[in-house]
């Protein structure tokens, strides 16, 4: 007996091939699609980020704010006072900001569980999606076929290029069902039972599932075969293993019962490469076909082994050619079904050569005016497409806070930021896909804080009246309508020392309802996510005004003009949820050009919007 | 079929799934087999095999047309495969050490007998993780002694010895098989 070396042995496992099961590339796709879940985790991240920032930015500013004011000062104990406030406000901020922690612990961790229950949710849902795509992809995989038509003449629908499918609709004409039942009575005694799975077709291109396939058809060993593919029956004049697999597995008239398992197919590379041709002749024409009663279907199935190795037992198909006669059965006994179905197919089959011709051109004709509405179909949808989505509709709410940056000063004291709320609509017009234009309707409030205001308080001092010296005296800028209330200028207060002179906080709003007219430029955008830089002016019509000191009302702001004008700068990160809606986080800063007339007034505004986008 | 497979690679560079699909379709067989050869049970086969294929989808930018894909692809399966072997260190991985009175056990050449590939990898795989490797990286890439030993950061003595041990078992399985053979 001849020798060999270990090596030599192995040697034909050094090109050893086995197909992988066909889910691994359904989880191969899904791990590819992940990184952009991670994307997509983080947009909603920073989202659910700025939100909460968003939102504890009013507290943040309040208590900074609170942090300047000094409420009353009396009696000449003065500098105490201050002292002593300032520090209860300072545990008081630092209590807070604690407890703000706590809570952004709190709910940083409730989005985490949120968040991460919905990942999990995507990926499954893609997962699914993804199969689903997949299914698709292998069943539109296309094959070298030839066109085999089945007219069936009277119901006027053609079903060219059936081949092409790997499965016929049974709208169409049935063929699928009817196909299936006649493969199962052509079993005979074969046990063939397919149960099926996704297939990974690459039609002349040495597809690995249908070489598995292939190999357990030219294999002669009486195994059980099993295969693993749900595969309809189409007469399918090219190579399709497939196809091929399937038919002679029923027509060869062995006592086979073969059974595949796709997934542990140990297909040696050397073994496998198939030379399969088919000669089937079918006819193309199912009306010649059954006219001349003559079909030559002669399916012919070439699997020749080039490169056969010494491995004997290995599964390698010896060169043979298997004769399909029964193909032409199994054809005829599919149309016999159908036309029991259809007596439209039946009638069809009685048609002269003539009528065939008239049909074709009528068919043709039919084909003409369907290609010819196709492409006016398409060209409407072009139209609609570059009408749509022109146009959007933005509702949004958000804060704002305005400040100074000139260090400006009321009655002598410096004017404070203020936090105020905002929201309005807006709608947008795409110029291009670059370009786009805005305007719309916003309420915003202009505000301002100012610590330590010296005033004379009317309601309380009974021989106080308004008339008074203060009152009438010019130097003394009065700026609220309620003349009950006189505020001194740090300067007047150090000369009157009256024990009369009060301090406290003095808060002024103004709301406008606004139209802002802006310019949009997109400079990125990709897939779900769009940003926009943004920027125009706007008008505002005073709507509210008001003045207070310590929360108590001094009327109006006498200065403040009814009209307002300024300009504004945002950027708009938007992305879209769903179809053509959209969410949205706008940084702003705006700009007042003349809130107060006589009067320094804060005139910068920074703001935070959150909104939805509806394109349309 | 050469400038199918560029026009593929250049799809699977701009991330296209069809691409990706073709060349999987090409070329899974094969490198589902390197997996099974070199991983003991065939769930870290897949595993392997999976994240092995999302590296090469995710890198396959780097490939530079130059020399063979099949030869690219197989060199990050392997690397893959040896990184997953070697986390899994706790089989005392690559702990032998080259001795020469019992590694240098002559090698038995023996009869021919036809054994399916089924058979043949079924005793690769029963081999312990680390002869198993170097069986591997020697018998089927034919790797040398000296490139095993800096891949797999072992000495070159100990993927000798690995090697001889690998064969050692088996031939023994085989004259085990040979035995059953003759019997049936």
């Amino acid at each position: 007996m001849k020798k060999q070396k270990i090596e030599d042995i192995f040697s034909s496992m050094e090109d050893f091939t086995s197909v992988p099961p066909p889910e691994l590339w359904g989880q191969i796709e899904e791990k590819l699609d992940k990184p952009k879940k991670k994307k997509r985790a983080i947009l909603w991240w920073s989202a659910a980020a700025c939100l909460l920032l968003g939102l504890l930015l009013p507290s943040v500013l309040h208590f900074t704010s609170n942090d300047l004011g000094v409420k009353t000062i009396q009696n000449g104990s003065v500098e105490n006072n201050v002292v002593l406030d300032q520090k209860n406000n300072e545990t008081d901020k630092t209590r807070s900001i604690e407890n703000n922690e706590n809570i952004l612990e709190k709910e940083s961790n409730n989005n985490r569980v949120s968040s991460s229950e919905k990942t999990i949710n995507q990926s499954q849902n893609n997962s699914l999606n993804q199969n689903s795509e997949t299914a698709k992809k292998q069943s539109d995989s296309p094959k070298k076929t030839n066109n085999i038509n089945f007219e069936s003449g009277l119901n006027g629908q053609k079903n060219s290029e059936v081949a092409e499918k790997t499965f016929v609709p049974t709208q169409e004409n049935g063929l699928n069902a009817v196909s299936k039942n006649q493969i199962s009575t052509n079993k005979k005694e074969n046990t063939n039972r397919a149960v099926a799975e996704k297939t990974f077709v690459s039609a002349g291109e040495n597809g690995f599932n249908a070489a598995s396939k292939n190999q357990i058809l030219t294999n002669k060993k009486e195994n059980l075969n099993k295969a693993v593919a749900e595969k309809p029956f189409a007469p399918n004049k090219s190579n399709s293993f497939n196809y091929g697999s399937k038919n002679q597995s029923t027509d060869l008239e062995k006592r086979n019962a073969d059974k595949i398992l796709a997934e542990k197919k140990f297909a040696p590379a050397k073994t496998n490469k198939f030379n399969a041709a088919s000669a089937n002749q079918l006819p193309n024409s199912i009306f010649e076909d059954l006219k001349s009663s003559k079909n030559k279907n002669a399916m012919a199935f070439n699997a020749s082994n080039s490169t056969a190795k010494r491995n004997s037992n290995t599964l390698s198909p010896s060169k043979e050619n298997i004769e399909k006669t029964t193909a032409e059965k199994s054809i005829a006994s599919v149309q016999k079904d159908y036309s029991k179905n259809n007596a439209a197919i039946t009638n069809a089959n009685i048609l002269s050569k003539k009528d065939s011709v008239q049909l074709a051109e009528l068919q043709n004709l039919e084909k003409g005016i369907a290609a010819a509405s196709v492409e006016e179909k398409k060209k409407k949808e072009d139209k609609l497409l570059s009408k749509a989505d022109k146009w959007a509709l933005q509702v949004f709410a958000g804060v704002a806070n305005s400040e100074n940056y000139k260090n400006n000063k009321t009655l002598g004291n410096v004017n404070d930021s203020k936090q105020s709320n905002s929201y309005g609509v807006k709608t947008q017009y795409k110029i291009n896909k670059k370009w786009a234009v805005a305007s719309g309707l916003k309420i915003n409030e202009l505000g301002q804080s100012v610590a330590n205001v010296s005033y004379l308080n009317a309601k309380k001092q009974a021989l106080f009246s308004s008339s008074d010296y203060f009152v009438k005296n010019e130097t003394v800028p009065q700026i609220a309508s309620d003349t009950r209330y006189v505020l001194v200028s740090n300067s007047t207060k150090d000369v009157l020392q009256s024990e009369n002179v009060e301090t406290g906080n003095l808060d002024q709003n103004l709301r406008y309802i606004e139209m802002p007219l802006e310019v949009s430029y997109s400079i990125f955008s990709k897939k779900r996510t769009n940003i926009n830089l943004n920027t125009g002016g706007f008008v505002g019509r005073l709507i509210s005004n008001s003045i207070a000191i310590d929360g108590n009302s001094m009327g109006e702001n006498v200065n403040a003009n009814d009209y307002v004008y300024g300009t504004t700068l945002s950027s708009t990160v938007q992305y879209r949820v769903y179809k053509k809606t959209n969410v949205f986080v706008e940084p702003a800063v705006n700009y007042y050009a003349n809130p107060l007339n006589n009067q320094s007034f804060n005139q910068f505004q920074w703001g935070l919007n959150f909104g939805l986008n509806v394109n349309f | 079929m050469k400038d199918d497979l560029d026009k593929y690679i250049k799809l699977c560079m701009k991330n296209d799934r069809e691409g990706q699909l073709k060349i999987y379709q090409l070329f899974s067989p094969v490198l589902y087999g390197i997996c099974l050869k070199y991983m003991k049970n065939e769930d870290d086969a897949k595993d392997v095999f999976q994240e092995a294929f999302v590296i090469v989808f995710q890198k396959i930018s780097q490939y530079k047309f130059e020399g063979s894909f099949e030869g690219w692809l197989k060199r990050i399966f392997i690397n893959k495969l040896i990184e997953t072997l070697n986390k899994k260190k706790k089989e005392s991985f690559f702990l032998d050490v080259f001795d020469p009175d019992t590694d240098f056990i002559e090698e038995e050449e023996l009869d021919v007998i036809p054994i399916e590939q089924e058979k043949l990898l079924e005793y690769i795989r029963d081999l312990p993780d680390q002869y198993r490797t170097v069986f591997n990286l020697y018998v089927f890439e034919k790797m040398k002694h000296k490139e095993i030993a800096e891949l797999l950061k072992i000495s070159e003595g100990t993927s000798k010895s690995n090697l001889n041990r690998a064969k050692h078992i088996l031939q023994k399985r085989i004259l085990q098989s040979k035995k059953n053979f003759k019997i049936a």
